[in-house]
Protein backbone atom coordinates (compact mmCIF):
# COMPACT_ATOMS: atom_id res chain seq x y z
CA UNK A 1 0.00 0.00 0.00
CA UNK A 2 2.49 2.60 -1.12
CA UNK A 3 -0.10 5.44 -2.14
CA UNK A 4 -1.32 5.08 1.27
CA UNK A 5 2.01 5.78 3.11
CA UNK A 6 3.01 8.75 0.63
CA UNK A 7 -0.50 10.14 1.46
CA UNK A 8 0.21 10.21 5.10
CA UNK A 9 3.78 11.76 4.94
CA UNK A 10 1.96 14.59 2.61
CA UNK A 11 -0.32 15.60 5.32
CA UNK A 12 0.92 15.93 9.11
CA UNK A 13 -1.29 15.01 11.81
CA UNK A 14 -2.16 17.35 13.90
CA UNK A 15 -2.19 16.81 17.61
CA UNK A 16 -5.92 17.85 17.63
CA UNK A 17 -7.36 15.22 15.17
CA UNK A 18 -8.93 12.62 17.07
CA UNK A 19 -8.88 8.60 15.30
CA UNK A 20 -11.37 6.63 13.75
CA UNK A 21 -13.81 9.92 13.88
CA UNK A 22 -15.32 9.86 17.20
CA UNK A 23 -16.80 13.37 17.21
CA UNK A 24 -21.03 13.22 17.62
CA UNK A 25 -21.37 15.39 13.84
CA UNK A 26 -18.99 13.37 12.18
CA UNK A 27 -20.86 9.75 13.12
CA UNK A 28 -23.68 11.19 11.72
CA UNK A 29 -22.26 11.73 8.51
CA UNK A 30 -21.84 8.29 9.00
CA UNK A 31 -25.04 7.37 9.63
CA UNK A 32 -26.12 9.47 6.02
CA UNK A 33 -23.52 7.49 3.96
CA UNK A 34 -25.32 4.13 5.11
CA UNK A 35 -28.62 5.59 4.34
CA UNK A 36 -29.11 4.94 0.93
CA UNK A 37 -27.62 1.27 1.06
CA UNK A 38 -30.14 0.85 4.20
CA UNK A 39 -32.55 2.03 2.27
CA UNK A 40 -32.34 -0.05 -0.79
CA UNK A 41 -31.63 -3.23 1.39
CA UNK A 42 -35.40 -2.01 3.28
CA UNK A 43 -37.10 -2.18 0.06
CA UNK A 44 -35.89 -5.08 -1.66
CA UNK A 45 -34.35 -7.45 0.98
CA UNK A 46 -36.02 -7.09 4.37
CA UNK A 47 -39.70 -6.42 3.31
CA UNK A 48 -39.88 -8.96 1.72
CA UNK A 49 -38.78 -11.16 3.99
CA UNK A 50 -40.64 -10.48 6.79
CA UNK A 51 -43.75 -10.02 4.40
CA UNK A 52 -43.16 -13.92 2.91
CA UNK A 53 -42.81 -14.57 6.79
CA UNK A 54 -46.02 -13.04 7.38
CA UNK A 55 -48.07 -14.29 4.23
CA UNK A 56 -47.07 -18.14 5.52
CA UNK A 57 -50.26 -17.03 7.95
CA UNK A 58 -52.10 -16.25 5.57
CA UNK A 59 -54.22 -18.12 2.72
CA UNK A 60 -53.53 -16.19 -0.60
CA UNK A 61 -54.13 -17.90 -4.13
CA UNK A 62 -54.53 -16.86 -7.92
CA UNK A 63 -58.43 -16.79 -7.36
CA UNK A 64 -58.45 -14.39 -4.32
CA UNK A 65 -58.36 -10.56 -4.09
CA UNK A 66 -56.75 -10.22 -0.57
CA UNK A 67 -55.04 -12.69 1.92
CA UNK A 68 -57.10 -13.86 4.33
CA UNK A 69 -55.52 -15.15 8.07
CA UNK A 70 -55.46 -18.42 8.24
CA UNK A 71 -52.97 -18.75 11.38
CA UNK A 72 -50.81 -21.99 11.77
CA UNK A 73 -53.34 -23.70 9.19
CA UNK A 74 -50.48 -23.59 5.84
CA UNK A 75 -48.16 -25.48 8.25
CA UNK A 76 -51.11 -28.13 9.57
CA UNK A 77 -51.02 -28.80 5.61
CA UNK A 78 -47.49 -28.87 5.42
CA UNK A 79 -47.54 -31.88 8.57
CA UNK A 80 -49.99 -34.02 6.47
CA UNK A 81 -48.28 -33.55 2.54
CA UNK A 82 -45.74 -36.42 1.91
CA UNK A 83 -44.55 -33.51 -1.19
CA UNK A 84 -43.26 -30.85 1.13
CA UNK A 85 -41.47 -33.74 3.16
CA UNK A 86 -39.96 -35.18 -0.09
CA UNK A 87 -38.87 -32.01 -0.66
CA UNK A 88 -36.94 -32.13 2.65
CA UNK A 89 -35.76 -35.22 2.30
CA UNK A 90 -34.46 -34.54 -1.49
CA UNK A 91 -32.74 -31.13 -0.56
CA UNK A 92 -31.04 -33.05 3.20
CA UNK A 93 -29.52 -35.71 0.32
CA UNK A 94 -28.65 -33.14 -2.35
CA UNK A 95 -26.63 -30.78 0.42
CA UNK A 96 -24.98 -33.53 2.27
CA UNK A 97 -23.69 -35.42 -1.48
CA UNK A 98 -22.98 -31.93 -3.07
CA UNK A 99 -20.75 -30.20 -0.15
CA UNK A 100 -19.18 -33.56 0.84
CA UNK A 101 -18.33 -33.85 -3.05
CA UNK A 102 -17.05 -30.47 -3.04
CA UNK A 103 -15.15 -30.47 -0.07
CA UNK A 104 -13.27 -33.70 -0.80
CA UNK A 105 -12.82 -32.41 -4.94
CA UNK A 106 -11.88 -28.71 -3.98
CA UNK A 107 -9.39 -29.97 -1.31
CA UNK A 108 -7.85 -32.20 -3.37
CA UNK A 109 -6.86 -29.82 -6.01
CA UNK A 110 -5.90 -26.75 -4.15
CA UNK A 111 -3.47 -29.56 -2.47
CA UNK A 112 -2.34 -30.14 -6.51
CA UNK A 113 -2.50 -26.42 -6.99
CA UNK A 114 -0.02 -25.52 -4.31
CA UNK A 115 2.82 -28.13 -5.75
CA UNK A 116 5.52 -26.59 -7.99
CA UNK A 117 5.00 -28.41 -11.40
CA UNK A 118 4.96 -26.69 -14.74
CA UNK A 119 1.67 -25.71 -16.31
CA UNK A 120 0.30 -24.87 -12.79
CA UNK A 121 -0.13 -21.11 -13.82
CA UNK A 122 -2.10 -22.08 -16.29
CA UNK A 123 -4.19 -25.02 -14.81
CA UNK A 124 -5.29 -22.46 -11.61
CA UNK A 125 -6.62 -20.26 -13.66
CA UNK A 126 -8.87 -22.41 -16.05
CA UNK A 127 -10.19 -23.94 -13.35
CA UNK A 128 -12.14 -21.04 -12.20
CA UNK A 129 -13.94 -20.71 -15.30
CA UNK A 130 -17.02 -23.39 -13.93
CA UNK A 131 -17.25 -20.44 -10.93
CA UNK A 132 -18.51 -17.76 -13.67
CA UNK A 133 -20.36 -19.36 -16.35
CA UNK A 134 -24.30 -18.63 -16.59
CA UNK A 135 -26.09 -21.19 -14.82
CA UNK A 136 -28.05 -21.80 -17.55
CA UNK A 137 -25.02 -22.47 -19.76
CA UNK A 138 -23.50 -24.90 -17.19
CA UNK A 139 -27.39 -26.94 -17.23
CA UNK A 140 -26.72 -27.10 -20.92
CA UNK A 141 -23.12 -28.40 -20.53
CA UNK A 142 -23.95 -31.75 -18.40
CA UNK A 143 -27.56 -31.56 -20.04
CA UNK A 144 -25.66 -32.70 -22.96
CA UNK A 145 -23.09 -34.82 -21.43
CA UNK A 146 -25.85 -37.16 -19.36
CA UNK A 147 -28.16 -36.38 -23.18
CA UNK A 148 -29.95 -40.25 -23.35
CA UNK A 149 -29.27 -40.93 -27.23
CA UNK A 150 -25.90 -38.68 -27.93
CA UNK A 151 -24.64 -38.12 -24.24
CA UNK A 152 -20.81 -38.39 -24.54
CA UNK A 153 -21.34 -40.19 -20.86
CA UNK A 154 -22.88 -43.28 -21.85
CA UNK A 155 -20.52 -43.43 -24.80
CA UNK A 156 -17.72 -43.19 -22.62
CA UNK A 157 -19.03 -45.95 -20.16
CA UNK A 158 -20.39 -48.17 -22.81
CA UNK A 159 -16.57 -48.05 -24.38
CA UNK A 160 -15.68 -49.01 -20.62
CA UNK A 161 -17.64 -52.08 -20.69
CA UNK A 162 -19.56 -50.75 -17.47
CA UNK A 163 -23.14 -50.49 -19.16
CA UNK A 164 -24.02 -52.68 -22.12
CA UNK A 165 -26.53 -50.07 -23.50
CA UNK A 166 -27.32 -45.87 -23.31
CA UNK A 167 -29.00 -45.02 -19.91
CA UNK A 168 -31.78 -42.21 -19.66
CA UNK A 169 -29.88 -40.64 -17.13
CA UNK A 170 -32.26 -37.94 -16.79
CA UNK A 171 -35.54 -40.18 -16.89
CA UNK A 172 -34.59 -41.90 -13.58
CA UNK A 173 -34.45 -40.87 -9.65
CA UNK A 174 -30.99 -41.77 -9.15
CA UNK A 175 -29.82 -40.63 -12.88
CA UNK A 176 -31.44 -37.14 -12.65
CA UNK A 177 -30.03 -37.07 -8.47
CA UNK A 178 -26.43 -37.77 -10.10
CA UNK A 179 -26.67 -35.20 -12.95
CA UNK A 180 -27.82 -32.50 -10.44
CA UNK A 181 -25.37 -33.14 -7.89
CA UNK A 182 -22.64 -33.58 -10.23
CA UNK A 183 -23.23 -30.49 -12.09
CA UNK A 184 -23.14 -28.79 -8.82
CA UNK A 185 -20.16 -30.01 -7.36
CA UNK A 186 -18.42 -29.18 -10.61
CA UNK A 187 -19.12 -25.41 -10.18
CA UNK A 188 -18.54 -24.99 -6.47
CA UNK A 189 -15.21 -26.43 -6.73
CA UNK A 190 -13.27 -23.41 -7.75
CA UNK A 191 -14.49 -21.76 -4.70
CA UNK A 192 -13.84 -23.86 -2.62
CA UNK A 193 -10.04 -24.23 -4.04
CA UNK A 194 -9.60 -20.68 -3.83
CA UNK A 195 -10.60 -20.61 -0.04
CA UNK A 196 -8.45 -23.23 0.50
CA UNK A 197 -5.11 -21.92 -1.47
CA UNK A 198 -5.76 -18.87 0.33
CA UNK A 199 -5.50 -20.76 3.54
CA UNK A 200 -1.97 -22.76 2.41
CA UNK A 201 -0.82 -19.45 1.56
CA UNK A 202 0.52 -18.92 5.19
CA UNK A 203 1.48 -22.58 6.41
CA UNK A 204 4.34 -22.51 8.22
CA UNK A 205 6.73 -23.60 5.47
CA UNK A 206 9.85 -24.39 8.17
CA UNK A 207 7.47 -26.41 10.47
CA UNK A 208 7.28 -29.07 7.51
CA UNK A 209 10.52 -29.33 6.98
CA UNK A 210 11.14 -29.76 9.76
CA UNK A 211 8.94 -32.73 10.49
CA UNK A 212 10.36 -34.10 7.25
CA UNK A 213 13.90 -33.95 8.86
CA UNK A 214 12.38 -36.12 11.91
CA UNK A 215 11.52 -38.57 9.48
CA UNK A 216 7.66 -37.46 8.51
CA UNK A 217 6.39 -38.85 4.65
CA UNK A 218 3.51 -36.78 2.94
CA UNK A 219 0.97 -38.21 4.60
CA UNK A 220 1.53 -37.51 7.71
CA UNK A 221 2.87 -33.97 6.85
CA UNK A 222 -1.01 -33.80 5.63
CA UNK A 223 -2.79 -35.40 8.74
CA UNK A 224 -0.16 -33.64 11.25
CA UNK A 225 0.07 -30.24 9.62
CA UNK A 226 -1.39 -29.16 6.55
CA UNK A 227 -5.08 -30.33 7.55
CA UNK A 228 -4.97 -29.02 11.21
CA UNK A 229 -3.71 -26.20 9.72
CA UNK A 230 -6.79 -25.83 7.43
CA UNK A 231 -9.04 -26.12 9.86
CA UNK A 232 -10.83 -23.03 10.40
CA UNK A 233 -10.76 -22.51 6.70
CA UNK A 234 -12.70 -25.93 6.42
CA UNK A 235 -15.09 -24.91 8.42
CA UNK A 236 -15.82 -21.88 7.13
CA UNK A 237 -16.14 -23.59 3.43
CA UNK A 238 -18.43 -26.49 4.79
CA UNK A 239 -20.93 -23.60 6.16
CA UNK A 240 -21.00 -21.79 3.20
CA UNK A 241 -21.47 -24.71 0.97
CA UNK A 242 -23.89 -25.53 3.17
CA UNK A 243 -25.93 -22.43 2.72
CA UNK A 244 -25.31 -21.92 -1.11
CA UNK A 245 -26.27 -25.53 -1.43
CA UNK A 246 -29.59 -25.34 0.28
CA UNK A 247 -30.70 -22.47 -1.90
CA UNK A 248 -29.44 -24.03 -5.30
CA UNK A 249 -31.66 -23.30 -8.09
CA UNK A 250 -30.85 -22.77 -11.64
CA UNK A 251 -28.90 -25.57 -12.42
CA UNK A 252 -31.50 -27.89 -10.81
CA UNK A 253 -34.62 -26.34 -12.53
CA UNK A 254 -32.76 -26.03 -16.32
CA UNK A 255 -31.77 -29.10 -15.90
CA UNK A 256 -34.05 -31.35 -14.78
CA UNK A 257 -36.95 -29.36 -13.65
CA UNK A 258 -37.08 -30.97 -10.28
CA UNK A 259 -38.38 -34.19 -12.49
CA UNK A 260 -38.52 -37.18 -13.35
CA UNK A 261 -41.83 -36.53 -11.39
CA UNK A 262 -40.40 -34.99 -7.97
CA UNK A 263 -37.06 -36.47 -7.93
CA UNK A 264 -35.25 -33.71 -7.94
CA UNK A 265 -37.40 -31.32 -6.15
CA UNK A 266 -35.47 -29.94 -3.53
CA UNK A 267 -36.87 -26.63 -1.43
CA UNK A 268 -36.31 -24.02 -3.46
CA UNK A 269 -37.76 -26.07 -6.51
CA UNK A 270 -40.83 -26.71 -4.61
CA UNK A 271 -40.89 -22.96 -3.20
CA UNK A 272 -41.05 -21.72 -6.96
CA UNK A 273 -43.67 -23.82 -8.21
CA UNK A 274 -46.23 -23.55 -5.45
CA UNK A 275 -45.82 -19.76 -5.93
CA UNK A 276 -45.39 -19.24 -9.12
CA UNK A 277 -46.82 -22.20 -10.98
CA UNK A 278 -49.73 -22.69 -8.78
CA UNK A 279 -49.71 -19.07 -7.29
CA UNK A 280 -50.52 -20.47 -3.94
CA UNK A 281 -48.96 -17.20 -2.07
CA UNK A 282 -49.30 -18.39 1.23
CA UNK A 283 -48.55 -22.37 0.97
CA UNK A 284 -45.23 -21.10 -0.85
CA UNK A 285 -44.17 -18.89 1.85
CA UNK A 286 -44.97 -21.46 4.77
CA UNK A 287 -42.82 -23.62 3.19
CA UNK A 288 -40.14 -21.28 2.54
CA UNK A 289 -40.24 -20.41 6.46
CA UNK A 290 -39.34 -23.87 7.39
CA UNK A 291 -36.22 -23.73 4.80
CA UNK A 292 -35.27 -20.06 6.17
CA UNK A 293 -35.64 -22.78 9.56
CA UNK A 294 -33.04 -24.98 7.55
CA UNK A 295 -30.72 -22.74 6.87
CA UNK A 296 -30.61 -20.51 9.98
CA UNK A 297 -28.14 -23.14 11.99
CA UNK A 298 -25.25 -22.77 9.22
CA UNK A 299 -25.99 -18.81 8.83
CA UNK A 300 -25.60 -18.64 13.02
CA UNK A 301 -21.99 -20.72 12.70
CA UNK A 302 -20.88 -18.64 9.73
CA UNK A 303 -21.57 -15.22 11.44
CA UNK A 304 -20.14 -16.08 14.51
CA UNK A 305 -17.20 -17.11 12.72
CA UNK A 306 -16.93 -13.82 10.99
CA UNK A 307 -17.39 -11.83 14.35
CA UNK A 308 -14.65 -14.19 16.05
CA UNK A 309 -12.76 -13.04 12.72
CA UNK A 310 -12.76 -9.57 13.52
CA UNK B 1 4.73 -29.09 -0.36
CA UNK B 2 4.49 -32.45 -0.93
CA UNK B 3 7.64 -34.76 -1.82
CA UNK B 4 7.41 -35.63 -4.89
CA UNK B 5 10.63 -37.96 -5.24
CA UNK B 6 9.30 -41.42 -4.76
CA UNK B 7 7.42 -42.90 -7.63
CA UNK B 8 4.80 -43.88 -5.40
CA UNK B 9 3.92 -40.48 -4.82
CA UNK B 10 4.22 -39.16 -7.91
CA UNK B 11 1.82 -41.72 -9.28
CA UNK B 12 -0.72 -40.95 -6.56
CA UNK B 13 -0.16 -37.25 -6.92
CA UNK B 14 -0.73 -37.40 -10.73
CA UNK B 15 -3.71 -39.38 -10.92
CA UNK B 16 -5.56 -37.59 -8.25
CA UNK B 17 -4.82 -34.56 -10.78
CA UNK B 18 -5.78 -36.58 -13.81
CA UNK B 19 -9.19 -37.51 -12.55
CA UNK B 20 -9.81 -34.13 -11.07
CA UNK B 21 -8.63 -32.54 -13.76
CA UNK B 22 -10.72 -34.65 -16.40
CA UNK B 23 -13.68 -33.53 -14.20
CA UNK B 24 -13.26 -29.99 -14.30
CA UNK B 25 -12.17 -29.81 -17.69
CA UNK B 26 -13.69 -32.24 -20.14
CA UNK B 27 -17.21 -30.50 -19.84
CA UNK B 28 -15.45 -27.51 -20.81
CA UNK B 29 -13.97 -29.24 -23.80
CA UNK B 30 -16.67 -31.09 -24.38
CA UNK B 31 -18.60 -27.74 -24.65
CA UNK B 32 -16.12 -26.45 -27.54
CA UNK B 33 -15.56 -29.26 -29.31
CA UNK B 34 -19.76 -29.85 -29.60
CA UNK B 35 -20.35 -26.26 -30.81
CA UNK B 36 -17.81 -26.44 -34.23
CA UNK B 37 -19.57 -29.95 -34.36
CA UNK B 38 -21.89 -29.68 -37.97
CA UNK B 39 -25.36 -31.42 -36.93
CA UNK B 40 -24.73 -34.41 -38.84
CA UNK B 41 -21.16 -34.89 -36.76
CA UNK B 42 -23.11 -34.15 -33.70
CA UNK B 43 -26.28 -36.49 -33.60
CA UNK B 44 -23.91 -40.08 -33.21
CA UNK B 45 -24.22 -42.57 -31.01
CA UNK B 46 -20.35 -42.98 -30.70
CA UNK B 47 -19.66 -39.23 -30.51
CA UNK B 48 -16.11 -38.18 -32.27
CA UNK B 49 -13.51 -36.97 -30.15
CA UNK B 50 -13.03 -33.86 -31.82
CA UNK B 51 -14.68 -32.08 -34.90
CA UNK B 52 -13.49 -34.08 -37.96
CA UNK B 53 -14.88 -31.25 -40.27
CA UNK B 54 -15.30 -28.44 -37.98
CA UNK B 55 -17.88 -25.93 -38.57
CA UNK B 56 -18.97 -22.54 -37.62
CA UNK B 57 -22.79 -23.01 -38.71
CA UNK B 58 -23.66 -22.82 -34.83
CA UNK B 59 -22.61 -19.80 -34.46
CA UNK B 60 -23.68 -18.13 -37.03
CA UNK B 61 -27.05 -18.95 -36.74
CA UNK B 62 -26.93 -18.11 -33.11
CA UNK B 63 -25.59 -14.37 -34.36
CA UNK B 64 -28.23 -13.95 -37.06
CA UNK B 65 -30.97 -16.27 -37.16
CA UNK B 66 -32.09 -16.36 -33.09
CA UNK B 67 -33.23 -13.19 -30.53
CA UNK B 68 -29.66 -14.03 -28.92
CA UNK B 69 -28.10 -10.72 -29.70
CA UNK B 70 -31.00 -9.05 -28.02
CA UNK B 71 -30.56 -11.38 -24.73
CA UNK B 72 -27.21 -10.61 -24.41
CA UNK B 73 -28.14 -6.14 -24.93
CA UNK B 74 -30.58 -6.78 -22.48
CA UNK B 75 -28.59 -8.48 -20.02
CA UNK B 76 -25.62 -6.08 -20.51
CA UNK B 77 -28.30 -3.40 -19.82
CA UNK B 78 -29.64 -4.73 -16.53
CA UNK B 79 -26.45 -6.05 -15.12
CA UNK B 80 -24.70 -3.27 -16.05
CA UNK B 81 -26.76 -0.83 -14.29
CA UNK B 82 -27.44 -2.85 -11.17
CA UNK B 83 -23.39 -3.76 -10.45
CA UNK B 84 -23.13 0.10 -10.55
CA UNK B 85 -26.25 0.18 -8.20
CA UNK B 86 -24.83 -2.12 -5.84
CA UNK B 87 -21.33 -1.03 -6.05
CA UNK B 88 -22.19 2.96 -5.34
CA UNK B 89 -24.63 1.44 -2.48
CA UNK B 90 -21.82 -0.49 -0.88
CA UNK B 91 -19.27 1.81 -1.03
CA UNK B 92 -21.17 4.32 1.08
CA UNK B 93 -22.39 1.75 3.32
CA UNK B 94 -19.02 0.20 3.68
CA UNK B 95 -17.10 3.42 4.36
CA UNK B 96 -19.60 4.14 6.88
CA UNK B 97 -19.56 0.73 8.79
CA UNK B 98 -15.25 0.96 8.36
CA UNK B 99 -14.74 4.59 9.51
CA UNK B 100 -17.17 5.47 12.03
CA UNK B 101 -18.81 4.37 15.35
CA UNK B 102 -22.37 4.73 16.00
CA UNK B 103 -24.70 3.13 18.32
CA UNK B 104 -25.82 0.13 16.52
CA UNK B 105 -23.25 -0.33 14.10
CA UNK B 106 -21.72 -3.69 14.56
CA UNK B 107 -25.46 -5.34 15.18
CA UNK B 108 -26.86 -3.62 11.35
CA UNK B 109 -23.75 -4.83 9.86
CA UNK B 110 -24.33 -8.36 10.44
CA UNK B 111 -27.68 -8.18 9.85
CA UNK B 112 -27.34 -7.35 6.57
CA UNK B 113 -24.42 -9.48 6.20
CA UNK B 114 -26.61 -12.54 7.26
CA UNK B 115 -29.45 -11.21 4.90
CA UNK B 116 -26.98 -12.73 2.14
CA UNK B 117 -28.52 -16.02 3.73
CA UNK B 118 -32.02 -15.23 2.89
CA UNK B 119 -33.40 -17.40 0.74
CA UNK B 120 -33.75 -15.94 -3.11
CA UNK B 121 -36.32 -18.05 -3.96
CA UNK B 122 -38.59 -16.81 -0.82
CA UNK B 123 -37.74 -13.15 -0.86
CA UNK B 124 -39.21 -13.39 -4.94
CA UNK B 125 -42.30 -14.29 -3.64
CA UNK B 126 -42.73 -11.10 -2.00
CA UNK B 127 -40.89 -8.98 -4.60
CA UNK B 128 -43.33 -10.11 -7.28
CA UNK B 129 -46.39 -8.48 -5.69
CA UNK B 130 -44.01 -5.12 -4.56
CA UNK B 131 -42.91 -5.01 -8.30
CA UNK B 132 -46.51 -5.46 -9.38
CA UNK B 133 -47.91 -2.59 -7.13
CA UNK B 134 -45.10 -0.11 -8.08
CA UNK B 135 -45.61 -0.74 -11.64
CA UNK B 136 -42.20 -2.46 -12.32
CA UNK B 137 -43.53 -5.45 -13.09
CA UNK B 138 -42.00 -6.76 -16.89
CA UNK B 139 -39.65 -3.57 -16.52
CA UNK B 140 -36.19 -3.16 -17.08
CA UNK B 141 -35.81 -0.92 -13.53
CA UNK B 142 -38.09 -3.60 -11.79
CA UNK B 143 -35.15 -6.63 -12.58
CA UNK B 144 -32.39 -4.29 -12.29
CA UNK B 145 -33.53 -3.82 -9.09
CA UNK B 146 -34.44 -7.09 -7.64
CA UNK B 147 -30.71 -7.98 -8.17
CA UNK B 148 -30.03 -5.22 -5.45
CA UNK B 149 -30.72 -8.42 -3.54
CA UNK B 150 -28.20 -10.85 -4.65
CA UNK B 151 -24.75 -8.83 -4.14
CA UNK B 152 -25.77 -5.59 -1.99
CA UNK B 153 -24.72 -8.03 1.79
CA UNK B 154 -21.49 -9.43 0.24
CA UNK B 155 -20.37 -6.45 -1.92
CA UNK B 156 -20.96 -4.05 1.56
CA UNK B 157 -18.55 -6.28 3.09
CA UNK B 158 -15.93 -6.67 1.02
CA UNK B 159 -15.37 -2.94 0.70
CA UNK B 160 -15.99 -2.53 4.38
CA UNK B 161 -12.72 -4.97 4.85
CA UNK B 162 -11.02 -3.33 2.72
CA UNK B 163 -11.62 -0.07 4.27
CA UNK B 164 -10.50 -1.04 7.29
CA UNK B 165 -6.98 -1.18 6.60
CA UNK B 166 -7.27 2.47 4.78
CA UNK B 167 -5.24 3.94 8.07
CA UNK B 168 -7.23 6.94 10.27
CA UNK B 169 -4.31 8.67 10.16
CA UNK B 170 -4.86 9.17 6.38
CA UNK B 171 -8.88 10.52 6.94
CA UNK B 172 -7.71 12.87 10.29
CA UNK B 173 -4.80 14.46 8.51
CA UNK B 174 -7.43 15.41 5.55
CA UNK B 175 -9.87 16.52 8.11
CA UNK B 176 -6.90 18.17 10.00
CA UNK B 177 -6.45 20.18 6.87
CA UNK B 178 -11.02 20.98 7.28
CA UNK B 179 -11.38 18.66 4.65
CA UNK B 180 -15.45 17.53 4.71
CA UNK B 181 -16.13 14.06 5.24
CA UNK B 182 -17.40 13.68 1.79
CA UNK B 183 -14.82 15.25 -0.17
CA UNK B 184 -12.03 12.92 2.11
CA UNK B 185 -13.89 10.10 0.81
CA UNK B 186 -14.22 10.81 -2.80
CA UNK B 187 -11.04 12.49 -3.54
CA UNK B 188 -8.45 10.55 -1.00
CA UNK B 189 -10.37 6.95 -0.37
CA UNK B 190 -11.90 6.11 -3.78
CA UNK B 191 -8.75 6.53 -5.64
CA UNK B 192 -6.82 4.04 -3.58
CA UNK B 193 -9.52 1.96 -3.76
CA UNK B 194 -9.72 0.90 -7.39
CA UNK B 195 -9.24 -2.83 -7.16
CA UNK B 196 -11.84 -3.41 -4.60
CA UNK B 197 -14.18 -1.27 -6.26
CA UNK B 198 -13.57 -3.18 -9.46
CA UNK B 199 -14.30 -6.36 -7.94
CA UNK B 200 -17.51 -5.80 -6.08
CA UNK B 201 -18.76 -4.26 -9.35
CA UNK B 202 -17.66 -7.49 -11.42
CA UNK B 203 -18.89 -9.24 -8.40
CA UNK B 204 -22.59 -8.13 -8.35
CA UNK B 205 -21.96 -7.85 -12.42
CA UNK B 206 -21.25 -11.79 -12.52
CA UNK B 207 -25.08 -12.44 -10.12
CA UNK B 208 -27.46 -10.69 -12.45
CA UNK B 209 -25.40 -11.96 -15.72
CA UNK B 210 -25.82 -15.56 -14.12
CA UNK B 211 -29.59 -15.49 -13.00
CA UNK B 212 -32.22 -17.43 -13.90
CA UNK B 213 -34.74 -17.76 -11.17
CA UNK B 214 -35.93 -13.65 -11.21
CA UNK B 215 -35.75 -13.00 -14.77
CA UNK B 216 -37.84 -15.59 -15.84
CA UNK B 217 -39.67 -14.88 -13.12
CA UNK B 218 -40.07 -10.96 -13.43
CA UNK B 219 -39.96 -10.37 -17.10
CA UNK B 220 -42.79 -11.79 -19.33
CA UNK B 221 -41.97 -9.78 -22.40
CA UNK B 222 -39.54 -11.66 -24.89
CA UNK B 223 -38.07 -8.31 -25.62
CA UNK B 224 -36.77 -7.41 -22.47
CA UNK B 225 -35.73 -11.10 -21.87
CA UNK B 226 -32.25 -11.81 -20.15
CA UNK B 227 -29.29 -14.70 -21.60
CA UNK B 228 -30.52 -17.09 -18.56
CA UNK B 229 -34.25 -17.38 -19.65
CA UNK B 230 -33.56 -16.57 -23.53
CA UNK B 231 -31.26 -19.43 -23.90
CA UNK B 232 -33.60 -22.34 -21.70
CA UNK B 233 -36.55 -20.72 -24.01
CA UNK B 234 -34.66 -20.95 -27.53
CA UNK B 235 -32.62 -24.08 -27.23
CA UNK B 236 -34.25 -26.52 -24.71
CA UNK B 237 -38.41 -25.85 -25.20
CA UNK B 238 -40.85 -28.88 -25.28
CA UNK B 239 -40.73 -29.62 -29.30
CA UNK B 240 -36.87 -29.10 -29.93
CA UNK B 241 -33.57 -29.73 -28.34
CA UNK B 242 -30.75 -27.90 -30.42
CA UNK B 243 -27.72 -29.04 -28.97
CA UNK B 244 -25.33 -27.88 -31.49
CA UNK B 245 -26.67 -24.11 -31.33
CA UNK B 246 -26.93 -24.77 -27.19
CA UNK B 247 -23.64 -25.38 -27.12
CA UNK B 248 -22.66 -22.05 -29.54
CA UNK B 249 -24.73 -19.56 -27.89
CA UNK B 250 -23.87 -20.83 -24.29
CA UNK B 251 -19.91 -19.63 -25.62
CA UNK B 252 -21.47 -16.74 -26.64
CA UNK B 253 -23.20 -15.89 -23.73
CA UNK B 254 -20.01 -17.03 -21.21
CA UNK B 255 -17.48 -14.76 -23.59
CA UNK B 256 -17.85 -11.40 -21.73
CA UNK B 257 -17.89 -12.88 -18.22
CA UNK B 258 -15.05 -14.86 -18.84
CA UNK B 259 -12.81 -12.67 -20.05
CA UNK B 260 -13.69 -9.79 -17.39
CA UNK B 261 -12.96 -12.42 -15.14
CA UNK B 262 -9.63 -14.05 -16.18
CA UNK B 263 -8.27 -10.11 -16.48
CA UNK B 264 -9.29 -9.49 -12.80
CA UNK B 265 -9.42 -13.16 -11.10
CA UNK B 266 -6.67 -12.01 -8.80
CA UNK B 267 -8.17 -8.98 -7.14
CA UNK B 268 -11.56 -11.13 -7.02
CA UNK B 269 -10.35 -14.00 -5.49
CA UNK B 270 -8.70 -12.08 -2.42
CA UNK B 271 -12.26 -10.12 -2.29
CA UNK B 272 -14.08 -13.11 -2.41
CA UNK B 273 -11.93 -14.77 0.33
CA UNK B 274 -11.31 -11.73 2.17
CA UNK B 275 -12.35 -12.32 5.89
CA UNK B 276 -12.59 -16.02 5.98
CA UNK B 277 -8.65 -16.53 5.97
CA UNK B 278 -6.31 -14.46 7.99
Amino acid sequence: MAVIENNVGAYPVSPHANRGGLKAGQNRIGLLLLLPAAVAFAAVILYPFLSALGLSLFEYTVEMMEPRFIGFENFYKIASDPDVWAAFWTTAIYVVLTTTGTLVAGLGWALIMNQQFAGRAVLRSLSLLPWVLPSTVSAFIWGWIFNSRYGVLNALLMELGLIDYPQAWLSTPEGAMLAVVLTKIWLSIPLFMSFFLAGLQNLDKEQIDAARVDGAGNWAVLRDHILPHLRPVLMIVVVLGVIGNLQQFDTIYALTGGGPVRATTVLSVEVYRRAFEQWDIGFASAVGVLWVAALLPPAFLYLRMLVKGN
Amino acid sequence: MFDLSSRQAKIVFFAALAVIGFFLFFPLYWLVISSLKANAELYRVVPTPFPTMPSLEHFIRALTAGKLPMYLMNSLITSTCSAALVTLLALYAGFSFAKYRYFGRQPVMLFMLSAQMFPFGLLLISIYPLMSELNLLDTRPGLILSYIVFALPVSTYMLYSYFTQVPDELIDAARADGASDLRIFHTIVIPISIPPIVTVFLYSFMWSWNDLLYSMTLIVSDEKRTIGPGLLLTYLNEVNSDWGGAMAASLIASAPIVAAFMFLQRYFIQGVTAGAVK
